[in-house]
Order: structure tokens, then sequence, then C-alpha cells
């Protein structure tokens, strides 16, 4: 059986966007030193992908692909996210 | 503003068996749920013990997945595995989530409860609950929020989890055909089978496999700090894990992924009640942290919540609880457990004694020579006689 992406995985589940982002970064400046310092534990934890670093070095949140697991909330050694839930319904449902 | 006697928080295992007590009893409940439905944000493998459930539902069209014939035990190192099949002397069930907590939500709206779905709980501010489409009040609040216990956090009656206290779950169902199923694991009718495995390969780890009527579940929890030490992408760790057992879902197609925290540590550490705030299952931290089993305590301490007259006798009712009692004295054997070296100690000693059995030479056996073995030995074996009692 081949490796799935993960961008594959997450298609199975059902997801309707929420317009505002459940997840944001407090302070881009904490993400550049936890990669230093930490290696950024929410790249490595998240299950779904959701953290990644873009090419001019800012965090960024694909918050429409998060399955609420609150991994990142748990591993952020600064408490750099704001983690909420999607409002009314939206954001990440299972089919089984 | 809308007035209710129990105003419960999430439509989970917790959150419907509160409801549920609580509208049986006679008051008027409301229940909020975040989801579109209740179980549609709800992972797990999922495995239930009848005979709890039954404890506070009445359980004759309990919507089950199959019942458990067989738990196969594996243990599993770099090089080689030991099972152990057991067959289960009580009832076991696997189910899937969005079925079971449906129909558990259901029992409650059919005791009374009302359930509000797609709105989430913001605040709680004396016996005010707010969410985003208003505000209602409630005389008892009951958090059964889940693991990421946000609105008992604001209040303070728990701490977020840390990382060591963490367990990241990652699971996969490959659906096929309810004939395929019960093929591959030579299974009759309703019979299921359920594989626990225990591994220090690659980090330590508990994986399982479950029987679904027409699916096969494949997961593995790890801990999310040996997550992070050794930078492995959850679902990397998930494929590792399925690599020896792709036989079995062989041409099935990938249905569903998703992860979930499971919380090791919680009550008596979390507060379970303050005033008129009440807390159960996951975000109290109830979770038996061998077997993974959240929906058992979840239910008997939302059951006590919804009953409970005061804080004080929740309190009281959750430490003479079986279930709960379990969960709490398990903890400190499971973290003895879960370090990495005692981890593969153990794995090692089952592989190598029945591997030594089965080549008939059990003076091969070079774990039981070690000189500090005792020690562990009697230490563990201590911790695992307070679990039992």
């Amino acid at each position: 059986m081949r490796t799935m992406k993960i961008e594959e995985r997450l298609y199975t589940l059902r997801y309707k966007r929420d317009e505002k982002p459940h997840l944001e970064i407090k302070d881009q400046g904490t993400c550049k030193k936890c990669y230093e310092e930490y290696g950024s534990p929410c790249i490595t934890a998240c299950p779904a992908n959701v953290y990644s670093f873009s090419n001019d070095g800012r965090m960024i949140v694909a918050y429409e692909n998060c399955v609420e697991c609150g991994t990142c909330k748990i591993v952020c050694p600064y408490n750099n996210i704001i983690w909420r839930f999607p409002r009314y319904g939206l954001g990440m449902a299972i089919r089984y | 503003m809308m007035k209710f006697d129990v105003v419960v928080v999430g439509a989970g295992p917790a959150g419907s068996a509160a409801a549920y007590t609580a509208a049986k009893k006679g008051y008027k409940v409301l229940m909020i749920e975040r989801a579109s439905e209740p179980g549609a944000k709800n992972v797990s493998g999922a495995k239930i013990r009848e005979s709890t459930i039954a404890k506070v539902f009445d359980t004759k069209d309990l919507p089950f997945e199959r019942i458990v014939k067989n738990v196969r035990l594996i243990f599993k190192t770099r090089e080689t595995e030991a099972q152990i099949t057991v067959k289960p002397t009580e009832k076991l069930y696997t189910i899937s989530r969005l079925k079971f907590d449906k129909w558990l939500a259901k029992n409650a709206e059919n005791a009374g409860a009302i359930l509000i779905t797609k709105t989430v709980v913001t605040g709680v501010k004396g016996n005010r609950v707010i969410t985003e489409r208003g505000e209602v009040e409630g005389d008892k609040i009951i958090l059964a929020e889940g693991a990421n216990a946000l609105i008992a956090m604001s209040l303070g009656l728990r701490r977020e989890l840390k990382p060591e206290e963490t367990v990241l779950g990652v699971r996969e169902i490959y659906s096929s055909t309810r004939d395929e199923v019960a093929k591959r694991f030579n299974l009759q009718g309703d019979e299921g089978e359920i594989w626990e495995v225990i591994t220090d390969h690659p980090i330590p780890s508990a994986g399982f496999i479950y029987t679904f009527k027409d699916a096969v579940v494949i997961g593995i929890g790890s801990r999310v700090d040996e997550i992070i030490k050794n930078k492995l992408r959850p679902w990397e760790l998930l494929d590792m894990f399925k690599e020896p057992y792709l036989e079995l879902v062989k041409g099935f197609s990938l249905r569903e992924y998703s992860a979930k925290i499971i919380p090791e540590q919680g009550f008596p550490k979390f507060k379970p009640c303050e005033g008129n705030v009440y807390v159960a299952g996951d975000a109290l931290g109830l979770v038996d942290p061998l077997t993974f089993d959240g929906i058992g305590p979840a239910v008997i301490s939302g059951s006590l919540a919804g009953s409970a007259e005061s804080c004080e006798s929740y309190s009281k009712s959750l430490y003479e609880a079986k279930e709960i009692l379990k969960v709490i004295r398990s903890r400190p054997l499971v973290h003895e457990l879960l370090k990495s070296e005692n981890l593969s100690f153990y794995v090692h000693l089952v592989t190598d004694f029945l591997t030594s059995w089965a080549k008939g030479d059990l003076s091969e056996l070079k774990y039981l020579k070690s000189k500090n073995i005792l020690g562990k030995l009697v230490k563990h074996l201590s911790l695992g006689l307070w679990v039992m009692q």
C-alpha cells in the first residue's frame, strides 16, 4: 500500500469552513524564537499538518485543516496560540 | 433569559449521561453541543463494556458494531512479537462514535432533556451560561466539554495538560464489506475482535486494531512529549505501526482519518466541582491510562454529576465509583510503565519469555538474570496490586 499524504487523509473528513480563523498566532516573533530554541513542536505534533513556515519565515496556520484535537495548544512552549472552537457547528466532522 | 435547573455543556458520553440522569429525576435540563450533531466531533477507537453503560442507560437497543469474541494482547519489539489471546469474561462491544453518541443523546432527549447543537459555550459566570447565540441560566452547570476543557480551565477548576500528561491518538478506518471483515478475522455473525498492541518501537506506544461491521480501525497512541522528542509526525508513526498489519486491510479503502488527545492527568488533581459548576468525563481527565477507556468513566461521572445534590457529595461519589477509582489508581503505574526504559523492559521480558518457551529453552532468558530486575518487578507489581484492589 503506498503512503498517503496527510492532505489525502484529511479529505476523508467533512469540513465546513468558518470564515473567522479559530486558531491564531499571538506573536510571529515568538514562533521564530521557538523554532530556534525548541524546533517548533506544534509543527511536529499536529496530526493535521496545520502549522508550517512560509518562505519569508512567517508561521502559517492552515486552520481549515484542523481536527480540533488541541495538541498544538498543549505543546506550545510560549502559549503563543489562541485556540478556540470553530463557531456554529463549523469545522471538522467525522463520518464514523 | 431562559432558565433551566441543569445546563450541560457538551453532548458526548459524559454530557448525555448527566442530562439523562438529571432529566429522569424530573429536572428541566438543557444540553448544549458545539457540533452539528452529537458525536460529529468525537473521536475514539472505540470499545465499551456493556455492564458499565448499563449502570446508567437501558442498553437493549445500543447501536454496537461487533461483540468482542477475542482480545489479542500483542507485545512487540523491533525484532519480534508475542501474542496472548483473551476471551472476555463480560460483554465488550466495538462502537462507532457517531452512532453511539447520537444514541446516548437521544436517550437524554427521550427522558425530557432539550438538546441544542451548533452552539459553542464561550463562558460561565455564576449561574449564567454564555454561548455565541445568547445566554441561558442554570441552577446547576455541568461541564462535559471534553479533553480541551476551555470553560473548566477559564474557571480555574483545572489547568492545561502538559505534553508528558497527554497521549495523542491517531486512527484510520478502512472499510470493505461485512463478509470480507469476517473472513479476514475469522468471525461469525456479530462477533468481533480487538487487538491491543504494546510496543517500544519506534517510541513507547499503545496501538489498536478494532473490527467494525464492515470496517477495520487501526490506531496508535503515544505520549506527546515522546512524539516531539523523536520528531515524528503523528501519521508517520501510524504508518510505521500499520506496516506489519497491512494485509488485514489490503484492498480496503480509507474511510476516515482523525486524531484525539487522551488526558493522563485529572481528578483528584483537577477539581470536580465548585459551587454550582460540575466537571465530568474527559474534561476531568477521567480516562483509564492503560486501556484508554474514557467512555465508561465519562458515563459514570456524568451520571454522578447529574444526580449529585452538592459539590461535596459529587466528589465523594467519584471516589466510591469503581470505574473512577480504577483510573486514579492506574495513573502511577502507567506513569512508571510509560517511561521508555520500563516499557522496553517489559515488552522484551514478555516477548523473550514467550519466544524462549516456544523454542523450548527458558535458560536463554537474559532478563531474569539481570541484577536489579527484582526491585523493578516488586515496585511495579505493588503498584499493579493497588490498581486491582
